[in-house]
This record gives structure tokens, C-alpha cells and sequence, in this order.
């Protein structure tokens, strides 16, 4: 099998796995870097969210050989104690309730948010949209974005 | 002598009597118990703290406190509620607080509450339920048991510190964890009180009734302070789940090939291809050879027949399973024949005809002026988090990690499978002393025990020390620890995943193996919502208003999934003894008919003041395996009933909303009495609540053991009465909406609590859909965790919205033909309105002055919001100048976006 080196969160990993072992199951399996959520496995519902160049990816069907191109930075990884903006706004805001989807919808916010410093309601939502939540917190995501972006909540 | 950290089994209760006066904190200590409770040594509390009861411990060096929450923690914060609701009565100091959550333990948990000591006191917790997340009631029933315990302690330390400092225990307060004695300008830690506190005498009952803090005294309880522990862990990626539990080096993770159709069979398959796999370890079939079908098709949850791939990850486990899958060969069974839209049409004739008569007033009788039938499909869960559990067995036990609704549940049913698999023999779990029932529910348990007892050869008296060896023989042997669930909304529940993992743990010793479910999986095995059919037909008197009406449902329940129903393959003692256990097991009703629970959401508690009415259930078999689903039966009910009434005021030219005003009238409390009498409801399930207030007397006193719960229609009235203040409805009807926009209206009461919605929306020429914005007033009794309630009400509303607008699961051939969410589409943020508005509606005065009990108590939240949604939306889009939507999902009549 081949042999990568992976760069996750600032760390270099040599890891020994199949080429096409999508991204989300070598961060969790291999390096134990459970933050990063499997919810569908194709794509749907962005629990599996991480930043491939600052640029939000789905690691479900990202292969590593890909991933190995990059920087790979994941929920871990975002702030060194939970002090990102997204990150203090989802906790100002209450936003979690199961929390399972949360990484991926703050890995989502916050790579529009390196995008666009301000965006507009329809792009919160245009970005967003790939992001599932079963609890219901679309409203409150909606208002920690705008909140993180130094803006007003409804 | 100290027994604050010994509680004991509730099986004590029913030998020792009354009058130790020994309770504390909701549980009792027996006289034999506490001679026999070891005393911790200094040591042993100086290494993990003083356990006061079985909730809380003390560290004596640092005042470190842990605080275990034994309901399931599933995103509607009640491990950080309930731990609150202690925390302030104890008056803890919440910076030193460390959440645990507790394992599965009937023992610790199951016991009933308040005033213990008293045989035949009724139970809100039995048995499993004590830790079974569901049904909305963690709240309703640990509010007071959490304050009382909490007062408890406080009262122990103040008692500590009284006897250290000499003084009267009048003088002193607690604030934050420490004493203080204001005389003197002395104070002292709770945790520097712990020799003293050791040999306290427990507080009894009616002591911690005493020592309960005023409201206006509370910290958390309330207040916006209320704490959400979870949520930093959870925004960092902190947060344990059920795939995320480390259990050590050497775990296996399995992915298993099921049958698509419930209860069909394995007959072969080639590990050949699957084994070629880098990283494949084993290819084994999940249950064993030998082990006993009971024909049900989800009977006592054992999981669809399935081969499992063991491999070193996920994606090696992933990638086996696409091998093996082509190779696996089933005898489909039966179900194989099973269409959805075929049974759609059989629920349609269910509900021609007549049906049994679950309640009735007056008499219904003549032609009928309108009629609507309504219709909703089989739903699936979905929670963000799909099924996973992982298990490890040595020496005859097995460790279970599980995201679980059900601690004890999936301990008992575990354990059943693996140590007691014989179906006969497993219904002695279910064993129970009639007295400890309702008057109503006792003949059912009566003749249940005695066939049992027949059937076994035993007399009854023995079957209790049975059920007990049974009993303990499962929790000594198989232990559930529980993680934090991404999402429930019932699918968790069953305990079917986690019982997968443990029939391959039995296989591999040592080995810890995981078993994960794709999204797949849990959309083609989930223990769906039943698919139902709802008929109306009412008389419309002069003034525009039913003078009667026939209501009639037929939906499958889900004791058809959980006990074997009828079959011509069993000999009929079996067919017997299983349609027995379902009948006394919760009131649970009879095959093709609805069990008692699901005829209390929305059926046999129609809340309309119409002089005629007939409720009836309609006949509905079971093929495919049926659960719970966020709102369950109020589902479907409320979609029907909600949908009906406004029908009714349009065919009156009314406003919908006056309407529904007059349609439940003035209000008023119905007692039990009143349900059995005038409504002819012989033995209303009140989601496992009294109804009436409940009194004994104590030591010649006339105590309340618990308040009521009664439904109360005036409630329903406020809740209307407000939304549509908040909604501005009258405004709007006067025209204020233009054309293209309509606003409804739906109110419903479930899980104890009462909720009433106004959607807004707009409708184009196109016939596309936008949802602007939703209102919801809500009565839940006592807001303990504002912000949580509020929370819930936002989720609990967009989880109706995308079921109304999006859920649909059909099947063909037996088997689910959804897979995933692009084909079971479910709401995202762009189709969420602009805003929802929650408000809490207090109880009235006139409420509070009639309210059985001392206060009105919490009642449910996570689900009450779901199931008004549907019919609101529908009424709306009727007020936009859409179609009137008769049927889930309404994307097959409209444009949703």
C-alpha cells in the first residue's frame, strides 16, 4: 500500500493506507480525530466538513491521495482552545443541541466566512445549505454566522 | 449511621411496608440495607469522593462535584437540566461541577417516587422506563425527585455543620457549596463537612418537602442561567458519540449486509470476495444458526437477519460489505409481498367501514355534511447520527457503548438474546404485580400471569422470583454504557444495532467490535412511523358548528413490531401467551388494533366540545418493522384532526381561527372519572401520568404522592388565544396579506403539554412554496430551561415542517426504496423561515386554582411542537389559495424549493 504524508492541523502524518481510503476515515480511524462526523457517506449532509486549503470539502468522498496535496485542517484544528469566531458564536448563541452535526456547520461557516467577511443572508444560506441539521438549529446557525462575521443577529 | 450513599432495589418496597421514615432524596433504605450498606472508608472517599446517593459525589479535598444525569442525552439538554435542577436545590456550586452520565442501571433508577415507602403508590417510573428517553418525560418526572434530592443534601449539610459548630441548624445558611453562620461570621465548605455529614440522619420525604427552596430563591431553575454543559465539546469536536467511543487498541469495525425485508432469512452467501479485501478479517453471519425466530418482524427488537464483514476500519468494512453484498441469498419471507401503496389503499377500506369505538358521547347518527380522509406515509428518523454501538465480550459478559434512548431497554433485551433467547422464557421480564398497576390495567397483567404461569409450570407466586433471577442475571452479565446520541427522535430507542455488536462480540472474546451503520441502513431498517389513514365525517348544525362527529384511524401500531403477532406457523399457546403480553404490557391492545398509547395522541383525547362524537380504530397488520417517530401517533392524529377542523370552518365560511375557538369552547379539566364515565374511555394513557391527583395518607396525614396531569382543554384555548395575538391574525385576516399569502392555524395537546402554531406563507403562480415565518404558543407547565425549551420548540417545528413537506418512505417488494437523502430529502437551512417566535403561555389563574396538585409541574417538550405542524402548513397553503393537501408529503402537490 502506499505510503502519504499527510498534513493535518499543522502536523505532518506518514500514514500507509489505500490511495482512495476516503479523507474522513483516515482522519478517523487512522489518526483518531473523531470530531469529523460521518452522516451520509456521499456528500448530502456536510457532517463530515473539513478544510482542504481553507477551502470546505466533503472528507467523505475526498480520497486521501487528494488530501495529501494539501493542508487538511479539521474541527481539532480550527483554534487552539475553541476561541474561533464560529466557535464562540455557536456557544454565545446556544446553537448546538445533538451537537453531532456542529463540525461540519462550523467548518462550513467558517471557510465562507475566510471568503467573505460579510455575507448576506442568501449567501449564509447559499453556503450553508449542504450542511444538514435534524435538531433544527438552522435558525440560530444563521444568526452565530452573522454573528461571527461581526454583524447583528435577528 | 448514614445511608445517603446506599439506595436500594424498589423491590424492597414491596416487602418492608411503610413507616422507616428512612427515605431520602426519593429512594428508600431498608433497615436491613443500611446494616448491611458498607460505610466507604476514609480512603475510599478520599479516591473518588463521597457518594451522596446516587446522583452526586463530593470530592472532600477540592469540593469537586460529579453529577450523574441517568436520562439519555440526545440534543434536548437534559443532562445539563436535570444535573441544574439538583445543583440549585443543593445549592452547588456549578464551576466545580463535573456531568457524568449514568449506565444503564434499573436497579439505581427504577424506583418510584415520591413517597416510596408506600405499596400500591403509583408509579411514574417502572421498571425500563426510569432511564428510557422517550415520550418527553424526563422532565415531568425528575423535576421534583431532582429538587427533594438536591434538598436533601443541602439539608444533610446544613445538619453537618449544626453539629460541628454546636448551633441550632436554624442559624445557619447554604450559599454556593459552603455554610455559613452569620452570628459569628463563620463559614465552611460542604466538602470540609463530609466526617460530620457521614453520620447524618437521612432527612425523610416530608423533611426535603420542607427543606425545598422558594422559587424566587432558584439560581438555575427558570432562569436563561440555566447551564448546557455539552456544548463547548461539541463545537470543538470534544464530544463522544456513539462511533467515537476509544475503547483501546485491537477494535474491529463491522458492516453489515441485512435482509431488506423484515424477518426474512439468510440462506447463504461466499466470504470469498469479501475476504480478498485488504484489511477484512471476518465474514460471519450476525445472529446464530440456532437461534429462535419469534415471526415477528422486529419482535423483541433482535435485528434483521444480516451478514457481517469484521474488518480493521471502516472503509475496509465498507469496501468488504460491497463485496459480499452480491453473494448473500434470502429467503424474503412473507413481507416480500408487502407494497406501500397497496397497504395505502387497504388502510383507505380500514377506515370505510366501522371500527372499534375507543370513545364516544351522545350518538353520532344520520348523513354526514363533510368528510375527509387523510393520509401519512411511513416516516424514518433519520438523526444526524446513524446508528452505532460497540461491544466487547470475556468470561460470559459483555460491555455494550451505545448511543441509546434506552439504557436498561437495550440492556434487557441484550441480555435476553444472548442469555435467554427463548421467546417464552423472556416474556417473564414483563411479569408484574397487578397491584402495582391501574384498577384498569390489572385484569389484563392478571391473565397474562397466569397463562404464563401455566405455561411454564410454575406457580404464579414463583414466576416474581423468576422474573427477579432473570433480571439480575442480564444486568450482572451485560453492561450499557451511554454516549452522547446525535439525534434520537426515537430511532434510538430500539435496541437493535447495539445488539448486533453484541452477538459479534460473543464471537471474537476480547475483541471490541463497533458496528456501524451507514446512512443506507438506517433509512432501509428503521423502526418507521406506521403509515395511517384518518377519516372524518361531521354533521354541521345550523350555526355552521359539528353537531357530531366520526373520527376513525387506522394505523399500524407498534406493539405489532415489538411482540410476535398472531401467526398460523405458532402452536396456540404461543399465539396466546404473545397476544397476552402485549395486551397487559402497557395497556398494549390487541393485533391489527392500537395499543393504549397510541390511542391517547390524538384519538381518544379529541379535544373538541362537539356533543356527538365517535372515535373509533380501524384494523391495520403489520409487515415491516414500526416505531417511534418524534410525536409518534400525534402525527398523524393531529394531521387529521387539525386539518379537519379547519376544513370544517371554511365549509362554514368561518375564520379558522374562531372557529377552533369555539370548537374546544370554554374549556375544562378532565378528570378520570370524566373520561371513563362521560367519554367511555375506560383507561386513557396519560404518556404513564395520573391523570387525577394522587393522595395517601401518611402517618395519619393526607399527603399528595403526586400532583394530576389532566388534560384540560382551557389550556388549549390559551395557547390559541395567544398565538394568534402573537401571529396578528386578525389583522391579517382583515386583509393585510396579500394575495398569494395565507396564515393557519393548529393546536394540539401532547405529551402532557399544549402547543398552538400559526404558519405564514406564500404561494406563487408557480406554485412554489415559501414558509415566512411560524409563531408557537406552548403551555408545558413549569419552564425549567428557558433557553432549552425554546430550543426544542425551534427543532421540534422545523422537524415537522420537513416531515409535512418532504417525508416520505415507500416500499416495494418488502423492501425500503429510499436509500439516502438525496431520495429521503429532509429541510435544509434555505427552506427554513425567516423567523420562529416561541412564547410560553403560563397556566391561568383560573388554571392554577383548580390544578390538582400544588403546582402545576414541567410537562413534555422535545416532541409536542412536531405534530401541529403538518396541519398548520396545510391550512396555510389552503389561505395562500393553494390545493388543500390531504396527504404527507405535500411536495407531490406543491413546489418546495
Amino acid at each position: 500500500m502506499p505510503v502519504f504524508q499527510l498534513h493535518v492541523n499543522g502536523r505532518m502524518h506518514t500514514i500507509n493506507v489505500d490511495g482512495n481510503m476516503p479523507l474522513l476515515w483516515v482522519l478517523r480511524d487512522v489518526l483518531g480525530l473523531t470530531g469529523t462526523k460521518f452522516g451520509c457517506g456521499v456528500a448530502q449532509c456536510g457532517a463530515c466538513t473539513v478544510h482542504l486549503n481553507g477551502r470546505a470539502i466533503r472528507s467523505c468522498v475526498t480520497d486521501v491521495g487528494v488530501a495529501a496535496l494539501g493542508e487538511v485542517t479539521t474541527i481539532e484544528g480550527l483554534s487552539s482552545d475553541g476561541n474561533h469566531p464560529c466557535q464562540r458564536a455557536w456557544l454565545d448563541l446556544q446553537v448546538p443541541q445533538c451537537g453531532f452535526c456542529q463540525p461540519g456547520q462550523i467548518m462550513t461557516a467558517s471557510a465562507l466566512l475566510a471568503a467573505n467577511s460579510n455575507p448576506t443572508d442568501e449567501a449564509i444560506d447559499a453556503a450553508m445549505r449542504g450542511n444538514i441539521c435534524r435538531c433544527g438549529t438552522y435558525p440560530r446557525i444563521r444568526d452565530a454566522v452573522r454573528k461571527a462575521a461581526g454583524g447583528q443577529t435577528s | 449511621m448514614s445511608g445517603i450513599y446506599r439506595v436500594t432495589r424498589r423491590d424492597f418496597l414491596r416487602t418492608a411496608g411503610f413507616g422507616t421514615g428512612a427515605v431520602v432524596f426519593g429512594f428508600a433504605i431498608a433497615p436491613d440495607d443500611l446494616f448491611a450498606a458498607k460505610i466507604p472508608s476514609l480512603r475510599e472517599i478520599a479516591h473518588t469522593g463521597l457518594p451522596l446517593g446516587e446522583f452526586v459525589a463530593i470530592k472532600p479535598l477540592s469540593g469537586d462535584l460529579t453529577i450523574f444525569t441517568h436520562r439519555s442525552e440526545m440534543g434536548q439538554g437534559i443532562k445539563s437540566s436535570l444535573a441544574a435542577v439538583l445543583a440549585d436545590e443543593m445549592e452547588a456550586d456549578w464551576s466545580k461541577v463535573t456531568l457524568r452520565q449514568a449506565d444503564a442501571d434499573s436497579v439505581k433508577f427504577g424506583v418510584p417516587f415520591p413517597y416510596p415507602e408506600i405499596p400500591g403508590a403509583p408509579a411514574i417510573v417502572r421498571g425500563e422506563d426510569a432511564q428510557f428517553t422517550d415520550s418527553s418525560r424526563s422532565m415531568a418526572a425528575y423535576y421534583m425527585p431532582m429538587r427533594l434530592f438536591g434538598a436533601g443534601i443541602r439539608l444533610v449539610m446544613l445538619r453537618a455543620a449544626a453539629k460541628k459548630w454546636s448551633v441550632p441548624i436554624a442559624d445557619l445558611r447554604a450559599e454556593q457549596q459552603r455554610v455559613f453562620h452569620d452570628g459569628s461570621g463563620r463559614s465552611i465548605a460542604y466538602n470540609h463537612l463530609l466526617l460530620e455529614a457521614r453520620d447524618i440522619p437521612l432527612p425523610n420525604t416530608d423533611e426535603a418537602y420542607a427543606a425545598l427552596k422558594k422559587p424566587e430563591q432558584w439560581r438555575y431553575i427558570g432562569k436563561e442561567t440555566m447551564p448546557f454543559n455539552d456544548a463547548k465539546d461539541m463545537v470543538t469536536g470534544k464530544a463522544i458519540y456513539g462511533a467515537d467511543v476509544n475503547v483501546g487498541r485491537g477494535m474491529l469495525t463491522a458492516m453489515i449486509v441485512r435482509c431488506p425485508v423484515a424477518n426474512g432469512k439468510l440462506l447463504s452467501f461466499d466470504a470469498t470476495a469479501a475476504m480478498a479485501v485488504p484489511g477484512v478479517r471476518f465474514v460471519e453471519r450476525v445472529l446464530p444458526d440456532n437461534f429462535p425466530y419469534t415471526g415477528g418482524v422486529g419482535a423483541n427488537f433482535v435485528p434483521h437477519d444480516g451478514v457481517a464483514v469484521i474488518a480493521d476500519n471502516t472503509w475496509a468494512a465498507l469496501r468488504g460489505r460491497r463485496a459480499l453484498s452480491p453473494t448473500v441469498k434470502w429467503d424474503l419471507g412473507p413481507n416480500a409481498s408487502y407494497d406501500s401503496d397497496a397497504f395505502r389503499a387497504e388502510l383507505q377500506e380500514s377506515t370505510s367501514k366501522p371500527g372499534k369505538v375507543v370513545r364516544w358521547r351522545g350518538d353520532v347518527v344520520g348523513g354526514a355534511d363533510i368528510k375527509a380522509d387523510y393520509y401519512v406515509p411511513h416516516l424514518a428518523q433519520t438523526p444526524m447520527e446513524p446508528p452505532a454501538a460497540i461491544a466487547r465480550y470475556d468470561n460470559g459478559k459483555w460491555e455494550i457503548w451505545s448511543p441509546t434512548q434506552g439504557p436498561e431497554l437495550a440492556q434487557h433485551y441484550i441480555g435476553l438474546a444472548m442469555l435467554e433467547p427463548d421467546p417464552v422464557k423472556g416474556l417473564l421480564w414483563l411479569v408484574t404485580e397487578p397491584d402495582e398497576l391501574r384498577d384498569c390495567e390489572r385484569p389484563s397483567q392478571r391473565a397474562f400471569n397466569e397463562a404464563l404461569s401455566q405455561m411454564m409450570s410454575v406457580p404464579v407466586s414463583k414466576l416474581f422470583e423468576l422474573r427477579d433471577a432473570l433480571k439480575k442475571k442480564v444486568r450482572d452479565n451485560v453492561q450499557v454504557h451511554v454516549t452522547l446520541l446525535g439525534g434520537g427522535f426515537g430511532r434510538k430507542s430500539n435496541p437493535d444495532y447495539a445488539m448486533e455488536a453484541a452477538f459479534l462480540a460473543r464471537n471474537h472474546p476480547g475483541v471490541p467490535i463497533r458496528v456501524q451503520w451507514t446512512r443506507e441502513d438506517d433509512v432501509q431498517f428503521s423502526f418507521y412511523n406506521a403509515a395511517a389513514y384518518e377519516h372524518f365525517e361531521a354533521g354541521i348544525g345550523a350555526n355552521g358548528l359539528p353537531t357530531s362527529l366520526l373520527q376513525r384511524s387506522a394505523f399500524t401500531s407498534f406493539f405489532a413490531t415489538i411482540f410476535p403477532p398472531p401467526s398460523p406457523a405458532f402452536p396456540p399457546a404461543l399465539n396466546d401467551i404473545f397476544a397476552k403480553a402485549r395486551a397487559a404490557f402497557h395497556n398494549g391492545g390487541e393485533y391489527l388494533y392500537g395499543s393504549a398509547i397510541e390511542r391517547a395522541q390524538g384519538l381518544e383525547d379529541n379535544p373538541y366540545d362537539i356533543p356527538n362524537m365517535r372515535i373509533e380504530n380501524s384494523p391495520a397488520p403489520n409487515h415491516i418493522r414500526c416505531g417511534w417517530m418524534r410525536s409518534v401517533a400525534n402525527i398523524y392524529h393531529a394531521f387529521g384532526l387539525c386539518s379537519f377542523a379547519d376544513e370544517m370552518a371554511r365549509a362554514a365560511d368561518r375564520d379558522p381561527k374562531d372557529y377552533l375557538l369555539d370548537l374546544i369552547g370554554q374549556g375544562h379539566m378532565f378528570t378520570e372519572k370524566d373520561l371513563r364515565e362521560n367519554e367511555h374511555v375506560p383507561c386513557y394513557d396519560n404518556n404513564l401520568f395520573p391523570i387525577d391527583r394522587q393522595m395517601r395518607s401518611i402517618g395519619g396525614q393526607e399527603k399528595e404522592i403526586l400532583p394530576g396531569f389532566p388534560p384540560d382543554t382551557r389550556r388549549l384555548r390559551a395557547c390559541v388565544e395567544r398565538v394568534a395575538q402573537m401571529s396578528g391574525w386578525d389583522p391579517a385576516k382583515k386583509g393585510r396579506l396579500g394575495k398569494g399569502r395565507g396564515l393557519g392555524i393548529a393546536a394540539h395537546r401532547s405529551f402532557l403539554s399544549y402547543v398552538a402554531l400559526v404558519v405564514d406563507v406564500s404561494l406563487n403562480d408557480a406554485n412554489e412554496l415559501t414558509i415566512n415565518e411560524v409563531w408557537a404558543a406552548f403551555d408545558c407547565g413549569r419552564v425549567v430551561n428557558p433557553d432549552r425549551v425554546r430550543a426544542q420548540m425551534e427543532g421540534g417545528i422545523l422537524y415537522g415542517l420537513s416531515l409535512a413537506l418532504l417525508g416520505e418512505i415507500t416500499v416495494k417488494g418488502g423492501a425500503v426504496q429510499q436509500t439516502n437523502f438525496d431520495d429521503y430529502p429532509v429541510f435544509r437551512i434555505h427552506q427554513t423561515p425567516k423567523r420562529i417566535t416561541s412564547e410560553f403561555v403560563p397556566p391561568s389563574k383560573a388554571v392554577v386554582d383548580s390544578y390538582p396538585g400544588t403546582e402545576v409541574p414541567p410537562t413534555g417538550v422535545g416532541e409536542p411542537p412536531t405534530a401541529a405542524v403538518a396541519p398548520a402548513l396545510a391550512n396555510a397553503i389552503v389561505a395562500a389559495g393553494g390545493p388543500r393537501i390531504r396527504e404527507i408529503p405535500f411536495r407531490h402537490k406543491i413546489v418546495v424549493l
